[in-house]
């Protein structure tokens, strides 16, 4: 049991395991996130995972597919999300081309909602329709699978190939509820009803992970579908190990000192503050400036110039005087002893 | 596979084979060589777990209705060996929201240390089919619905064993502190009834002056009384009916409901027994106003009913007729004239409060609910009154204030001693005769002191001419 079997990856994996795949993808994960990922996986469970922006939710769904080597099939939610843009649509162009070359038929022709269509699909075209047969030669029904656009989640449903793809459906609390109640079928059984065709279930359950930034409570009936994952902003140690992994053209002292002057920001009382994302893109941009590979410490000079890739309301950055500057700069100079041990 | 599993086990039958080969890992650990029981095993996990989501529902968490089914499964997959892993498991499969992880790391112990002691305690009866505390548990899909019921009943049956196993989990709390209170508050009630006797002891009434006083008058007073006890304590208990809405009780059960509270719990003050300082001012202004056998039957009803009563009287100067009002052979309506007679003329609150913190100290302690009457017109120093009605806002529990002028529609603290105190009182009230009182009595039991109390919101005050109480 290596875990590299084709099949299902999710039955064969160890906690070991999972924690060697995410190391390989540069995640790091608390043993509690790879407790509920092992659960998720060895339960076929839906993961829900909540927690501050740029806390590493979508992250997640990535490096999970990477490390299992599997497409990651990626829904965005938005307010308004439909059921045809998440699910399917019918191809009307070449619905609408096919009746007009007389190759297909709509069989009745009031359009999809037609019973007699969904008759001539579901009763596999044995009978071919009660008034559709007068084309003559038996022409295939337009409601097929030739016609249908497949959107993510019956990708996700119908994916062929050995491995599960994860599924990501990202910040499910911008969807409306209405789209949530239409996720619950998808999420308990891994499977949709489309009226024309019948209903479609997934061979290889997707592994799903679903992420919401807690901007609107979801429904318990979503909630109670899935395992729960709360993810915190993270220790000033896991922290620093993630930027060390991320980015490592920055020196280590400078990167602790980055996580410091982190940790410390996010003990004010900003409108938006900074997660594991934006101390990435700070690193990267103190590393950036400091193209020669100076290893100074940070300077209030710096921190002011640079303050744009950790606070993005303007509230937030005319709330940064000089006197939180110095504070700041008081916690990077004293990180350097806290890294001192692990080093 | 045991053969004498039961059909009707929640958890299904690969899962459980997981789970005893996991629990089996645990007992293993804890017992070496021991042949264990299984199913006794598996039994006590589950009705642990059963417990625990019980006791997270109760403490207001959501967790779904299926969620124990899935928290079996995943302990299953996890293992009992050891304990982050499980609490990651039951984390992950029983919460909901991100708010309810306080409830779960709250009694995520209990559960722990209740399911590693029966384990063990299963480990180490090697062989037995059942150990006592599982026979005499419920089945888990029964105790499923009457956990509430059985609550008390199990815990206590379940302790004993737990004591006896020794001592080798330290971050225990085999209760909830929840349990201790109500136990508590239930004592505190007897106490407070066979408490709320006078010290005292038989004595006349005073004079015949009470005795003046109509029925419904001396309701009013015995009424008045009766609400100062319950402010005296700032604790509330759960009450089945009231007018006290306990707003965060709704609001957590109306979460079961969909944001709609189906009914609203109360609560009410837990009634303690009375301390109380009663501090009149006998200058003319206000001696003349109220109606004194009124006066004089509050303090007597203080006096009886107090577990510690204490009069004072004061003008320019502050004196304790306590004495004169406790005795039997006491005259405290004379008493009360004496005073006035002796020494009239304006005012010194402030210098009265500092005498009485002075002389009397131990006459206030938080428990103390005092109650001040005067009009407020004060001749003294207003800095010495401040310093001195802060010092008793800070010390007593409560202080009613009640004014012979705010009977008036038209008043307004607006003298320089109402002025300054008002801030520090926790109830201003109108004060000329019984229909006051009653008046004051009704606001301290629907609001307590914490509430929107005083004179202002009389409601004779909003509606017409105040209807009572014009003695002079």
């Amino acid at each position: 049991m290596t875990g590299e079997t084709p099949r299902t990856p999710a039955e064969t994996l160890s906690e070991s395991v999972i924690r060697e795949r995410f190391e390989r993808q540069n995640y790091v994960a608390d043993d509690r996130v790879v407790t509920t990922v092992q659960l998720a996986l060895q339960l076929g469970r839906p993961l829900l995972v909540e927690g501050p922006p740029g806390s590493g939710k979508t992250e997640l769904g990535k490096v999970l597919a990477e490390g299992f080597d599997t497409e990651l099939i990626r829904l965005q939610c938005y307010e308004g999300l439909t059921a045809e843009n998440a699910l399917y649509e019918w191809n009307y162009t070449k619905q609408l081309l096919a009746v007009q070359s007389n190759e297909g038929t709509v069989a009745g022709g009031t359009g999809p909602e037609s019973m007699d269509a969904i008759d001539d699909a579901s009763g596999a075209a044995s009978h071919s329709g009660s008034g559709a047969a007068a084309e003559g030669e038996r022409p295939q029904s337009v409601f097929d699978d030739e016609f249908l656009l497949e959107r993510p989640l019956l990708r996700a449903l119908t994916a062929g190939g050995d491995r599960s793809p994860v599924l990501l459906i990202d910040e499910i609390d911008r969807a409306d509820e209405a789209f949530e109640a239409f996720l619950l079928e998808l999420l308990s059984d891994y499977q949709v009803s489309i009226p024309e065709l019948g209903t479609v279930s997934a061979e290889n359950p997707p592994i799903v992970v679903l992420t919401s930034n807690r901007t609107r409570g979801l429904s318990d009936a979503l909630k109670r579908r899935c395992l729960y994952l709360h993810v915190d902003p993270p220790s000033f140690e896991t922290e620093y190990e993630i930027v060390s992994r991320k980015v490592p053209e920055l020196d280590g002292a400078i990167a602790a000192e980055v996580c410091a002057v982190v940790e410390r920001l996010r003990e004010e009382s900003f409108l938006k503050r900074p997660g594991v994302a934006e101390t990435l893109d700070w690193a990267r941009a103190v590393a950036s400036l400091r193209a020669d590979g100076e290893a100074e410490s940070l300077s209030t000079d710096e921190i002011e110039r640079t303050i744009g890739c950790l606070l993005k309301e303007v509230e937030d950055v005319t709330r940064v005087d000089t006197e939180l500057l110095e504070r700041l700069q008081a916690a990077a100079a004293a990180a350097d002893d806290r890294i001192e041990p692990t080093d | 596979m045991s053969p004498n599993r039961t059909p009707s086990n929640p958890v299904d039958d690969g899962s459980r084979a997981d789970a005893e080969r996991r629990v089996v890992r645990g007992l293993d650990r804890a017992s070496g060589d021991a042949v264990p029981d299984f199913e006794g095993a598996r039994k006590h996990v589950l009705t642990e777990l059963v417990r625990f989501v019980g006791r997270l529902r109760r403490e207001g968490a959501t967790v779904a209705a299926d969620g124990t089914l899935e928290a079996a499964r995943a302990l299953s997959v996890v293992g009992l060996a050891d304990r982050e892993p499980a609490a990651d498991a039951l984390r992950a499969t029983l919460l909901t929201g991100a708010d309810d992880g306080a409830v779960f790391d709250e009694e995520f112990p209990t559960f722990w240390h209740r399911l590693r002691t029966g384990i063990d305690r299963i480990a180490t009866h090697e062989g037995t089919p059942a150990t006592d505390g599982d026979e005499s548990e419920t089945e888990p899909a029964a105790d499923l619905e009457s956990d509430a019921e059985s609550e008390f009943l199990s815990d206590a049956e379940a302790s004993t064993p737990d004591a006896s196993e020794g001592t080798e989990s330290v971050d225990v709390r085999i209760s909830t502190g929840r349990r201790h209170a109500t136990g508590e508050t239930a004592v505190d009630a007897a106490d407070g009834a066979a408490r709320r006797y006078s010290a005292v002891g038989d004595r006349e009434p005073v004079a015949a002056d009470g005795a003046s006083l109509s029925d419904s008058e001396g309701a009013a007073i015995d009424r008045f009384v009766a609400a100062l006890a319950t402010i005296s304590g700032r604790r509330t208990r759960r009450a089945e009916r009231g007018d006290r809405v306990d707003a965060r009780r709704a609001l957590r059960e109306s979460l079961g409901t969909g944001g709609t509270a189906m009914e609203l719990p109360t609560r009410e003050p837990v009634p303690s027994e009375l301390r109380c300082c009663l501090l009149i001012d006998v200058s003319g202004s206000v001696l003349d106003t109220i109606d004194r056998d009124t006066l004089l039957a509050v303090a007597e009803r203080l006096q009886d009913t107090a577990r510690r009563g204490s009069v004072f009287l004061f003008d320019t100067d502050l004196i304790d007729a306590t004495r004169e009002f406790e005795r039997a052979d006491g005259d405290p309506a004379t008493a009360l004239r004496e005073a006035e007679i002796e020494w009239g003329g304006g005012t010194r609150i402030g210098g009265a409060f500092e005498t009485l913190r002075r002389r009397h100290p131990h006459a206030v302690d938080r428990r103390t609910v005092v109650v001040v009457v005067s009009d407020g017109l004060d001749v003294g120093d207003p800095e010495a009154l401040e310093d001195g009605v802060t010092w008793l806002a800070r010390r007593a529990d409560a202080v009613v204030w009640l004014n012979p002028l705010a009977v008036s529609p038209a008043y307004e603290p607006s003298s320089r001693g109402m002025a300054t105190c008002l801030p520090y009182v926790d109830g201003l009230f109108g004060f000329a005769g019984p229909s006051d009182l009653a008046e004051a009595a009704r606001q301290l039991e629907r609001r307590g002191t914490d509430g929107p109390i005083g004179y202002e919101h009389d409601p004779r005050r909003i509606g017409a001419e105040p209807d009572g109480g014009d003695a002079g």
